[in-house]
């Protein structure tokens, strides 16, 4: 054991608990008064095993798995496993499904990067921001629930194809729920460039240039804010991105400013494709057939989740099981910068920076038992529930 | 009779009991007010009562490394100093039950004395959360501090007298956020910087140093100090609203007051966002300070070429 | 950006470049799988990458082929753009030393740190060689993501 010194008292331990974090992180942040000098971070008390387990289980069964590595991702990561598998095996998936599965991916996205918002305004003690990005955060995982019949780990995929479909009803709700979030969102980027007290925490905070962030392989909106073009949906286009081109949302400033900018801009360009994508559906069938043991083979399979590429490296040795699935998620590419950003900052200013880490949680359960004075408990379901929270208040449903 | 009548006002009222009970219900208003602000329900009405009461009845963990008669001192030192100020401030549109010349100095250092206690608390641990918020703590107070006090002093100036109940009396008839907005303004955002409200809770930035000063605190201390801060928060408004606002010189005139200057509290909390505490102390030092003299100067000129 | 084709032409000229022979196979149509002969190859070839604006390295997947195989896999999985390269590394299976690319990549850390504790192979040049996944009390030489780990926390016995 080293002796204590001085340097090593004013450590401030972020993690592995800390209200800062929404998931287990250890970051190790050595302050000299509110100056950050040292970072370092430890990982892996949320590791599960899951690149081990795939090996024990058959297709078909780990892709629930890996639905489960993200709560807020967990389509894209099933996504990226289902193109793998479905290249592996050389079956043709119909066009329909390969638009519904970008119609799920961009309506997570939304979901994620309105999710992100709460948070970094969580992060600079501006909690109004919080609740009102959340508020409307709940009128996307109603649409998701209504298409796939989850909030969470919606699990729309199959391999092979899709198991949900949108009909008339559906794609109108669809609509109006995203014309209802792009005037939020104006408003959104409106507060987010304009706000003084935000901008003074945001602006010029964390700043990382182009070079910066392509020696340290930062990945999604992180590195787009910075100016660099990586953006798998554009350079490699999967599913049904060729039919539906993306315009990749940048920006040069690469501060904290600019990060919240492009995942602002970046909604609009989800809410246009969401449309272009409901008016322009393929007709026909939604999955086709999945052999059940898988050819042998090796395939890499990317796709862009919300926070950036997600890289999915399949092996088949030609069984039922998978002889080797690596995933590579994109917070990983993106912490290497964050932990050499935090340096020289103020400390107030690290949980900001350390929100490129975007927070997994899950969902609570539908029914919650209420105890009323005089009346014995009653169980509520998700409309009373509802009314209760949500729609009191100036009945925001968009 | 004496005897009798100062039992009362330590015991019951204007301190003691009714100051505590009236704390707690404005501490409801204010979270009830962000809550609506926020699009959030908010706590029922008993709430913070029932955060008190559960909190009085924990389990008081102490710490090791600093010192224990300390730990658990400083939170009764703190409110205790909060209690007495309110016995030199028209609580309730009555008159002070003490009052004397000087009397506004003493009761704006009680007042501090309760955030120092704070500090003190923080600074006597070994924890880092602590250690960081207790720095801050202790330089938000030297921040706001020097202009809510020349704030204050702006009425004072006016009415010619350092007596709370003078003031008070003076301001009666003479609605001073009409002649000294500035010293309003610096007045209600100092107040908010002195509870260590939003944007001014650098001190216990949950998300940065989970709750500052006070992270070691569990049971009593932490009942205590919030009772602290509820009572900081009756006696500022009621400050601010009998010197700027005409005065308050009936209960309802009181409530009416008091509660419009707490809802323009929790509008401003619900606005901005958290400053960090360089910014903090650049706001007050840069702009609170320099505008609060210039406003101070005023008067003085005014009242000298008048006369 | 170029397109993947010039990019898999890049990459197969450079691998003819080298003095001794180097395998390459494409396998897809955007993908390019180079057979490295040795460790020692390895950063000069990044180095050549980098000096394309090819070298964006997306991760490092270590591959058990089995016990009886006697040796680990290490691929190195470039992504620039629309292609992918693939670096593919035979080490033996005890003691294997391969040269660390955090000088040149610094964001190769994580990837090698992960590959260290998982497979055992040691990086040479890595500063922080530090567990990044795993528990602190993970007992040494147990490596859970080769194949003769049952999953629960025992080597399997033969």
């Amino acid at each position: 054991m080293e002796p204590r010194s001085e340097t090593e008292r004013f450590t401030v331990p972020i993690g592995p608990q800390h209200p800062a974090l929404k998931e287990p992180g250890h970051f190790r942040i050595s302050v000299e008064g509110e100056i950050v000098t040292q970072a370092a971070v430890r990982l892996g008390y949320a590791h599960r095993g899951i690149e081990k387990g795939a090996e024990g289980r058959n297709w078909i069964r780990n892709q629930y798995l890996v639905e489960r590595i993200c709560g807020i991702c967990s389509h894209i990561h099933a996504t990226a496993y289902c193109l793998g598998v479905e290249r592996l095996a050389k079956v043709e998936v119909p066009p329909r499904a390969q638009v519904i599965r970008v119609l799920v991916a961009e309506l997570e996205r939304i979901h994620s990067h309105l999710l992100w918002i709460g948070v970094a305004g969580h992060e600079a003690g501006f909690d109004t921001l919080f609740m009102y990005s959340w508020r409307d955060r709940e009128a996307i995982m109603d649409v998701l629930e209504a298409l796939t019949g989850n909030r969470v780990n919606y699990s729309a995929n199959v391999l092979g194809g899709v198991k949900c479909d949108v009909d008339d009803a559906l794609r109108d709700t669809i609509l109006r729920t995203v014309d209802g979030l792009e005037k939020r969102t104006e408003h959104y980027l409106r507060v987010v460039t304009t706000d003084a007290l935000f901008l003074q925490r945001t602006r010029g905070i964390g700043v990382m240039t182009r070079a910066q962030a392509e020696v340290l392989g930062a990945v999604g909106p992180t590195a787009r804010a910075s100016g660099v073009e990586r953006d798998v949906r554009v350079e490699a286009p999967y599913a049904a991105y060729p039919s539906f081109p993306v315009r990749i949302v940048t920006d040069t400033r690469g501060d904290l400013e600019a990060r919240v900018v492009v995942r602002v801009r970046e909604l609009f360009e989800c809410y246009r494709l969401v449309r272009e994508i409901l008016d322009h559906m393929p007709p026909g069938e939604l999955h086709g057939r999945m052999p059940r043991r898988i050819p042998e083979g090796e395939t890499i399979s990317r796709v862009e989740a919300p926070r950036g590429e997600l890289f999915y490296f399949l092996k088949s040795n030609g069984s039922d099981t998978p002889e080797r699935v690596r995933v590579r998620t994109p917070t990983v590419c993106n912490m290497t910068s964050v932990v050499r950003l935090v340096v020289g900052h103020q400390l107030a200013d690290v949980p900001m920076i350390l929100a490129g880490i975007d927070p997994c949680f899950s969902c609570n359960d539908r029914v919650i038992d209420v105890e009323r004075k005089g009346r014995a408990a009653e169980q509520w379901t998700w409309e009373q529930l509802r009314a209760y929270g949500v729609d009191t208040y100036h009945g925001h449903r968009p | 009779m004496d005897t009798v009548r100062n039992f009362f006002a330590l015991v019951l009222f204007p301190s003691g009991l009714f100051l505590l009970a009236a704390s707690l219900i404005y501490e409801w208003v204010d979270r009830k007010l962000l809550a609506q602000f926020q699009n959030r329900i908010g706590p029922r009405w008993f709430q913070p009562f029932a955060d008190v009461v559960k909190l009085l009845s924990k389990e008081e963990v102490v710490p090791r490394g600093g010192s224990s008669a300390l730990f658990l001192g400083l939170p009764v030192i703190g409110l205790a100093a909060a209690l007495t100020a309110a016995l030199y401030v028209p609580l309730a549109g009555l008159a002070p039950s003490f009052s004397f010349t000087g009397d506004l100095i003493v009761t704006i250092y009680l007042l501090s004395v309760l955030t120092l206690c704070m500090g003190l608390a923080g600074s006597n641990t070994i924890g880092r959360f602590s250690l960081v918020g207790a720095t801050r703590t202790l330089t938000q107070l030297f921040s706001y501090e020097a202009p809510f006090l020349l704030a204050l002093l702006g009425p004072a100036l006016v009415a010619g007298s350092w007596q709370i109940s003078e003031i008070s009396q003076y301001a009666q008839s003479h609605w001073l956020i009409l002649t000294q907005p500035i010293g309003f303004i610096v007045a209600v955002i100092g107040l908010m910087g002195k509870l260590e409200l939003p944007p001014f809770d650098a001190p216990e930035a949950e998300t940065e140093i989970v709750a500052g000063a006070l992270t070691e605190y569990s049971g009593r201390g932490l009942a205590l100090f919030r009772l602290g801060k509820g009572v900081e928060m009756v006696i500022g408004l009621t400050l601010v609203a009998a010197f700027f606002l005409g005065g308050v010189a009936t209960p309802l005139l009181f409530l009416v007051k008091t509660l419009g200057l707490l809802v323009v509290v929790a509008g401003l909390q619900a606005l901005l966002a958290r400053l960090r505490i360089d910014q903090t102390v650049g706001l007050w030092w840069r702009y609170g300070v320099l505008l609060v003299f210039v406003q101070w100067l005023l008067i003085v000129v005014l009242r000298e070429v008048r006369l | 950006m170029p397109s993947p084709e010039q990019i898999l032409q890049i990459v197969s000229e450079l691998a003819a470049s080298w003095t001794w022979k180097m395998e390459t196979r494409q396998p897809e149509p955007n993908r390019i799988d180079v057979v490295l002969p040795s460790p020692a190859d390895l950063v000069p070839f990044v180095v050549g990458l980098r000096v394309q604006r090819l070298g964006y390295l997306s991760t490092i997947t270590g591959l058990d082929p089995g016990v009886d195989s006697g040796h680990l896999e290490l691929l190195y999985h470039f992504c620039p753009g629309p292609a992918v390269i693939n670096l593919r590394l035979t080490v033996p299976r005890d003691g294997a030393r391969v040269p660390t690319l955090t000088e040149i990549i610094p964001s190769a850390e994580s990837a090698e740190r992960e590959v260290r504790e998982m497979f055992g192979v040691t990086f040479d040049g890595l500063r922080n060689a530090d567990p990044l996944y795993l528990p602190d009390d993970w007992p040494a030489g147990v490596y859970p993501l080769r194949k003769d780990f049952d999953g629960n926390g025992r080597l399997k016995l033969a």
